[in-house]
């Protein structure tokens, strides 16, 4: 490793298969200066990032750099934490995500997520499906809608003649694919995912990330996850997460770079991010 | 073989063989098993007491004549043994108490659980937990002396007796609150979190992610705690036998004074049954009926509460 100095990683950069016109952005979000506390403690600070629309955007960093959380505030999830808060802004659509006038129920209606652990409810597979459309008074066969969100998540061949059985006797992989028809169902504009493939082994990780080239036609994707080749294999843009200390001696997480996947991977503007996914820390 | 464990056991200088008896370890299970019996012996030994003098008293009174008839009165003369009456009043008073003690213990459950602030919960759960410390003889004549009266106020043409089912039901209810409240929010405190995460991300509120994720993933522990509070309910004694009184009369009225099952123990206990009289031996039979009956239901929401919880890992 030493002589031969800076190594890129052997990854492979998301293809040629999947041309984009990086350059045209159409934001679906635009995070200007947001910083998110916990109490009186400023977990990420100043982050400013574009979502482009039916684009794959990667956050990566080492832990504690405050990936997660930026994610959790696109759906307001963070709002579910007593004592959190964002400051700053965020826009959908060119919207004040935390406008007064914002229904937080309406915005994770429309921004769906999928969760580090697969957390299918424990009730049948049918069920966990047709529960978002249910709660959220969805028109429509509701037959259709549970064929169409599996087909979508490519579960169907797998569980179509057990739909009553419960969603736990499931592999790993396939829950959390579950999760994702779960997610589709309720046909949201976007998917956030927080690490989906962390609790899954290679193959199962494979079948997601497939699904998300799949699903990138469609929707608007934000993955946040710790495999750095995942972050290049999938992803059109990458933002990379470091946490840093203050002169206060408290860690906040920070947004280095945010760029194209394929420069972040090749042509780093920032010598952390080239730390970073050379493996030097992290 | 044995020139090579030795060679090894000198090696290190120490062999791996217990170097002391832990006398220590083997008294602690001895007295932890002790105590496990005492509880176990205890339901044996109640069987058999009970069994006894429950088998004598079949062998003086018919089944046909103690389910057969409607007139119950063992104390008076001539002597009936129609149990119906107080199997009824038991039944009708624990339904009432249910009635009441379901849907706040519930509500209560998720208020505390799911709405809460962490500050809110950890004053209200404790005061909850006192109320269940109450004895029972004040619920009693907080019924008698405030429920009753304020009800013949209130609703005059109730013609609510003095002593009557309403007002003891009622009160058992709210004895059984805090167990239901209590029990049920422990088990909705238990359920993962990511459940609720996974309902909020989908764009459901928090009353519909209580009601239709939380709720169906704890309902065992619920259901555990209802079983438990209509057992305890159907037992109850000392506030029906102040609220409701001792007159056996077969009836659906809760306006009525009526004597429940655990009632008629205390009372016949309390008189002057002799020993080995027919009235003494009524005590048992309607005791091992009691027993029966929250035996049979207990096994019958353990089958239901199987067939039907949602087990989340």
């Amino acid at each position: 490793m030493s002589e031969i100095g800076i190594s890129m990683p052997n990854v492979t950069v998301r293809g040629p298969e999947a041309p984009r016109n990086l350059e045209s952005l159409d934001p679906v979000f635009q995070v200007e200066d947001l910083s998110v506390f916990y109490g009186d403690y400023e977990a990420v600070r100043n982050v400013d990032m574009t979502i482009g629309n039916r684009e794959i955007t990667a956050m990566i960093g080492p832990s504690g750099c405050g990936k997660s959380t930026v994610l959790r505030c696109f759906n307001r999830m963070n709002d579910l934490i007593p004592g959190a808060r964002a400051a700053g802004k965020i826009t959908y659509h060119g919207e004040d995500l935390y406008g007064d006038h914002v229904d937080p129920i309406e915005v994770r209606r429309r921004i769906g997520m999928v969760f580090q652990k697969p957390n299918p409810f424990p009730k049948s597979i049918y069920d966990n499906i047709a529960y978002g459309p249910r709660v959220n008074g969805m028109k429509g066969k509701m037959d259709d809608l549970v064929e169409q969100a599996l087909t979508q998540a490519a579960l169907w061949d797998e569980v179509k003649d057990k739909l009553k059985q419960n969603a736990l006797s499931l592999s790993g992989g396939q829950q959390q694919r579950l999760c994702i028809a779960r997610a589709i169902a309720v046909k949201p504009e976007v998917i956030l995912m927080d690490e989906p493939c962390s609790a899954l082994d290679p193959i199962a990780t494979t079948k997601i990330e497939d699904l998300m080239q799949e699903l990138s036609r469609d929707y608007t994707i934000v993955i946040v996850t710790h495999n750095m080749q995942q972050a290049a294999r999938v992803s059109d843009r990458t933002a990379f997460f470091t946490a840093e200390v203050d002169e206060a001696g408290v860690r906040h997480g920070r947004l280095v770079e945010f760029d194209e996947t394929s420069r972040i991977f090749t042509n780093p503007a920032d010598k952390r991010t080239e730390d970073y996914i050379t493996g030097r820390f992290g | 073989m044995s020139a090579q464990h030795r060679a090894t056991a000198t090696g290190t200088g120490r062999s791996l063989a217990r170097s002391r008896p832990r006398y220590g370890e083997q008294a602690i299970k001895v007295v932890l098993m002790l105590a496990a019996l005492v509880s176990v012996a205890t339901t044996v030994g109640i069987v058999f007491a009970l069994a006894e003098p429950t088998i004598e008293f079949f062998s003086e009174v018919s089944l046909a004549q103690f389910f057969g008839s409607t007139e119950w009165g063992p104390l008076f003369k001539p002597a009936h043994f129609g149990v119906w009456p107080i199997i009824v009043a038991t039944l009708e008073i624990t339904l009432i108490a249910i009635i009441v003690a379901v849907p706040l213990g519930l509500a209560a459950a998720i208020y505390l659980s799911e709405y809460a602030s962490r500050r809110v919960r950890k004053i209200f759960k404790p005061v909850l937990e006192v109320l269940a410390g109450v004895p029972t003889v004040v619920f009693g004549f907080f019924a008698l002396t405030l429920v009753t009266p304020l009800l013949q106020d209130v609703f005059p043409w109730l013609g609510l007796e003095p002593k009557n089912a309403l007002s003891a039901g009622l009160l058992v209810g709210v004895m059984i609150i805090p167990i239901i409240a209590s029990m049920s929010e422990d088990a909705m405190a238990a359920v993962p979190n990511g459940l609720r995460e996974g309902s909020f991300a989908l764009g459901a509120s928090k009353m519909l992610t209580s009601v239709r994720v939380v709720v169906p993933a704890a309902f065992s522990g619920i259901v555990a705690a209802i079983i438990l509070a209509i057992s305890r309910a159907a037992g109850e004694t000392m506030i029906v036998a102040i609220a409701a009184g001792f007159k056996s009369v077969f009836t659906l009225d809760p306006t009525q004074e009526m004597s429940t099952m655990a009632a008629f123990i205390a009372q016949a206990g309390s008189g002057d049954a002799s020993t080995g009289s027919i009235a003494y031996k009524t005590i048992f039979a309607v005791g091992s009926l009691l027993f029966l009956m929250t035996f049979a239901m207990n096994w019958f929401s353990a089958r239901m509460v199987q067939k039907y919880r949602e087990v989340y890992d």
